[in-house]
């Protein structure tokens, strides 16, 4: 099993460093167990489109049949990144999307995909907040991203 | 019979499945059985041949019935692991999230499990040194059989440790021996992988270059920097077939051409690259746009062809249209908008307020092919006729009948795809439409207040020549009695004064006369003015309405 989701993960690594979507770049692969990408958003006044946003990506040994966890990260020196607002992206990286929980992933998606929604999930938001009770949920959350149950309010972002 | 013989067939079917499962077994004991999914392809395969939860090309693929996708049946049973039930695997197809059910395993057809089994594979064990590359197919049998570095039972008496079969003739190799070099203690078995991979200081002779290298680098030295091994020149991708010794290499590749053109040329391929792709999404997006606009022009044309006549017989609409469009602060270009299209009449904003459903929808399709601008085939734009509902797709009109407003933010940047393009257009098209609502809504109340002030207007007037007439006709009657006393004063002292009399009363007879016309054209007035309140609201053109509207206007 750890064999195939490392197979997989080398592929889709060797896929990745070819032609990527515009706006999607790979940072760095230390190994294939956590990846960085950077995301900008090129369609939407309230990312300036040479603003990018840090994303990392967590593989577990049961990738691709379980879902990575993927956050974005602030960066405070140089390169400095910061964490898009968005209704359903909370301060502290977590990212509500039905994608990434375990009821929404599906095995065959993959990094590009999932940098892909983010993207249109970005470059489709109009409203500049954070989701109801972001303040309370980043003081009290300890839990690991997977192990939040997110109530999917508004399906329509 | 046939019951007879299917019974049979599926008797033999799992002896044999129960054999190869014994076989199977007993060299999983030294062996671990192929995992077909970590194989390494020789050969580029197809991207059909796919496998879309393991990318790997298909390892005994199945289908799903339901909506036909193929998947590893490893793949497809671990996405499903806690959906399995008793009546066999089901669950939602990862790509399409049908329910579906595991199919039967006769329903994969027999011609793409030959394709995955002719693909060629490296041995599982290359990187521990076997060179061979086998058919996928025949990879178990390499192994069980010929692999010389599968392991199998050692030989040796007594002994039942693994050993590759390549050694196994040399007897029993399980004793204790130390790396010549770095003196570390180990199996023989072991010591020639220790060699290959592990020794940080054993030193081999390169056969061919001579030069001494790590034995654990030896493999990166042949593909790497051995001088005497001969590569192709760095011009090869465009032409040139010289080979030569690495130490030569540099030597050709001054002198040759191809290579000094070739990292030129590379980037200039890289770069046509880039912006093939880039004009590719540009013109993806043109093409969204474009059956967009048709759309939008299909709906405008109707309704041309049908109000075209009235308007253009009806002259008075177009100088109150462009007194309406001056006064918004529409920009200059706005009435050329209109005359941009074929049949050239001037729109008023106010011919379009007829109900979606009116328009004749048979007429749709052939409107958008004849509006579609640059050839795109009609099946496409009456695909996106379709996917505009008349009402999203009207109001679009309105896009174009009041250009003062922004215009919609359909053309930014790249989409990730046509749909998603089509989404935003269609989101910014709701906006525009509740925009313009608005718009027409306020229009209309300050059409029907005009109105209203108009005939306010004209009552005050009516009312004043009304006061007038009444002290007109006052003093014609002081003059008419006064007349009259004088006359009956002096009715018998003269003729002179009679005859005299008599004039002064055909005189106040003409003025009685001419106040009761007067009386008669303003009763005349009155009643147009009530006739123009009953019509005012489909608008009326009589002379007072044309006078006072240049007033009206002003307020508008
Ligand atoms: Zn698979
Ligand atoms: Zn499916
Ligand atoms: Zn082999
Ligand atoms: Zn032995
Ligand atoms: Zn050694
Ligand atoms: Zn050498
Ligand atoms: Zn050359």
């Amino acid at each position: 099993m750890a064999g195939m989701s490392g197979k997989r993960l080398q592929k889709e690594l060797a896929k990745i460093q070819g032609v990527l979507p515009p706006g999607i770049t790979l940072v760095s692969a230390p190994d294939l167990q956590t990846w960085h990408m950077d995301l900008r958003i090129l369609d939407n006044p309230l990312y300036p489109p040479h603003d990018h946003y840090r994303l990392k990506f967590s593989f577990s040994k049961n990738y691709p049949i379980e879902a990575p966890e993927v956050v974005f990260l602030r960066l405070t020196t140089d390169p400095r990144r910061d964490i898009p607002i968005h209704p359903h992206i909370y301060s502290n990286g977590i990212i509500c999307l039905d994608l990434l929980d375990a009821q929404g992933w599906s095995p065959v998606h993959n990094v590009e995909s999932i940098c892909i929604s983010i993207q249109s999930m970005l470059a489709s938001n109009t409203k500049d907040e954070r989701p109801p009770g972001d303040a309370e949920f980043v003081r009290s959350n300890r839990a690991r991203p997977r192990d939040i149950n997110f109530l999917y309010h508004d399906p329509s972002v | 019979m046939t019951l007879r013989g299917m019974r049979r067939l599926e008797a033999r079917r799992q002896m044999e499945e129960s054999n190869f499962l014994l076989s199977k077994a007993r060299s999983q004991n030294l062996n671990p059985p192929v995992d077909f999914r970590l194989l390494d392809y020789v050969t580029a395969y197809d991207d059909n041949l796919m496998c879309a939860i393991c990318r790997c090309p298909f390892v005994d693929p199945v289908v799903l019935a339901e909506c036909d996708h193929y998947f590893c049946r490893d793949c497809i049973r671990q996405s499903w692991g806690s959906t399995y039930s008793p009546s066999g695997p089901r669950g939602d197809c990862p790509q399409c999230r049908t329910p579906a059910r595991l199919g039967t395993r006769s329903a994969t057809s027999k011609i793409l499990v030959n394709i995955l089994d002719d693909l060629l594979v490296k041995c599982p064990k290359h990187e521990e040194g076997c060179p061979v590359s086998v058919k996928r197919g025949e990879v178990e049998d390499h192994m069980n059989i010929y692999c010389g570095y599968a392991y199998q039972e050692c030989a040796g008496e007594r002994c039942e440790l693994p050993v590759r079969r390549k050694d196994a003739d040399q007897g029993c190799l399980h004793f204790g021996v130390s790396c010549f070099d770095c003196h570390e203690t180990m199996q023989k078995s072991t010591l020639e992988n220790h060699w290959r991979s592990e020794c940080a200081v054993r030193r081999v002779t390169c056969p061919r270059c001579n030069m001494h290298v790590l034995s654990k680098d030896l493999d990166s030295h042949n593909s790497e920097t051995c001088e005497a091994v001969s590569i192709p020149c760095p011009g090869a991708s465009i032409g040139c077939t010289s080979r030569s010794k690495r130490s030569q290499a540099q030597t050709h590749a001054k002198s040759c051409t191809f290579a000094k053109l070739a990292p030129v040329i590379s980037s200039q391929k890289s770069r046509m690259d880039e912006q093939e792709a880039a004009q590719k999404l540009l013109s993806r997006k043109l093409e969204v746009l474009e059956t967009g606009f048709g759309v939008m022009q299909g709906i405008l044309y109707p309704k041309v062809s049908v109000e075209a006549d009235d308007l253009a017989a009806d002259e008075s609409r177009i100088p109150f249209l462009d007194n309406s469009a001056s006064e918004r602060t529409l920009p200059p270009h706005h009435p050329r908008m209109f005359s941009g299209d074929s049949s050239g009449n001037a729109l008023s904003p106010f011919d379009f307020p007829v109900p979606p459903t009116s328009r004749p929808s048979s007429a749709a399709p052939g409107v958008a092919r004849r509006a579609s601008p640059i050839g795109l085939p009609p099946s496409e734009s009456a695909a996106a006729l379709r996917q505009h509902d008349p009402i999203e797709a009207y109001n679009t009109n309105y896009d174009l009948a009041s250009p003062g407003l922004p215009p919609p933010s359909t053309s930014g940047g790249p989409y990730v795809s046509p749909l998603h393009h089509l989404l935003s257009m269609h989101e910014s098209l709701r906006d525009e439409m509740s925009r313009v609502n608005s718009a027409l809504q306020e229009l209309d109340g300050r059409h029907s207040m005009q109105t209203l002030n108009e005939n306010l207007r004209t009552r005050e007037e009516i009312s004043y020549l009304g006061a007038q007439l009444a002290g007109l006709s006052r003093q014609v009657h002081w003059l008419t009695s006064t007349q009259l006393q004088r006359q009956s004063r002096s009715a018998t002292p003269s003729a002179v004064a009679g005859s005299s009399s008599e004039m002064a009363g055909t005189s106040v007879e003409a003025a009685v006369n001419a106040v009761s016309t007067a009386a008669t054209a303003l009763r005349g007035a009155a009643r147009m003015v009530s006739v123009g309140q009953g019509q005012s609201s489909s608008g009326s053109h009589g002379p007072m309405r044309r006078e006072n509207s240049a007033e009206g206007r002003t307020k508008l």
